[in-house]
């Protein structure tokens, strides 16, 4: 048995809901790992209105936030995540 | 009258291959459940579980709310989503599978992942699958070594059936506890 392909599990995962954070979540790293970080800044933006607390996702907003160059913003997503997590 | 116990809060964070059992580890020792079908874990998630254990040091009894990540076993993602998944870890479960022996060599990966991000956590490890021997694809040998020349200690246990999975998580809390 193998495990079936990420992007497969994701777009079953989203046809069944929409709104599946844990589907929406790894599609926004779907996204930035093909080169797209900006499409999952917006997918993780979805993800934290749905649930402001979805571990490591403030984490992950700072990661992308720095691939896209957006130090600020980085920052922002880092306080927000220590605030998260602590 | 007894002393008020220290209260410690502690993120521990599950790493291994796909498959190897990290979900099914943390289902059998928090809720002592099993399910023989595979569903393959997408995003992150939280289980918690309190336990009192007796400090290593000096035997003080200590409440232990630990909070257990279990994250996608997906290679390809690994890098990516490392910050996400390890930042603030105190303590890494490798889950290695008996049955594959690529599952024990790839750990090597995941801990130089884990140590960009939460420097040089305690690991343990835990060589799921115990009750698959027949199916064995790595010696006693050979996983004595690797854990041995890595400073990790290690265990084996099977989700299973139970056998071993209490003991691999408090092992690495005590190993946590213990600095």
């Amino acid at each position: 048995m193998r495990r079936p392909e990420t992007s497969l599990l994701v777009n079953e995962a989203l046809k069944k809901d929409a709104n599946d954070v844990d589907a929406l979540f790894v599609l926004a790293a779907l996204r930035a790992q093909d080169g797209h970080p900006e499409e999952g800044l917006s997918i993780l933006d979805r993800v934290l209105g749905i649930d402001p607390d979805y571990p490591g996702a403030w984490f992950f907003k700072e990661k992308l936030h720095r691939m896209c160059g957006e130090t600020r913003q980085a920052q922002m997503a880092r306080e927000q995540g220590e605030a998260t997590e602590a | 009258m007894t002393a008020a116990s220290e209260i410690v809060k502690m993120k521990v964070c599950m790493a291994g291959e796909a498959m190897v059992g990290k979900t099914s580890l943390i289902r059998r020792y928090v809720l002592e459940e099993y399910d023989d079908r595979y569903t393959a874990t997408l995003g992150t998630k939280i289980t918690k579980k309190n336990l009192a254990v007796a400090h290593p040091q000096d035997g003080r009894r200590v409440e232990v709310n630990l909070i257990l990540w279990d994250i996608m076993g997906a290679p390809t993602l690994r890098d990516l989503l490392k910050e996400a998944y390890y930042h603030g870890a105190q303590g890494v479960l490798g889950v290695v599978d008996l049955t594959r022996e690529e599952t024990l060599r790839e750990l090597d990966a995941w801990s130089r992942s884990i140590r960009t991000v939460a420097g040089t956590v305690p690991t343990y490890v835990v060589v799921n699958k115990s009750d698959l021997e027949a199916k064995a694809r790595m010696d006693r040998e050979t996983v004595d070594r690797f854990c041995r020349d890595r400073g990790y200690p290690w265990s084996y246990a099977s989700a299973k059936t139970g056998a071993g999975v209490e003991e691999a998580f408090e092992g690495l809390v005590r190993q946590v506890l213990s600095g």
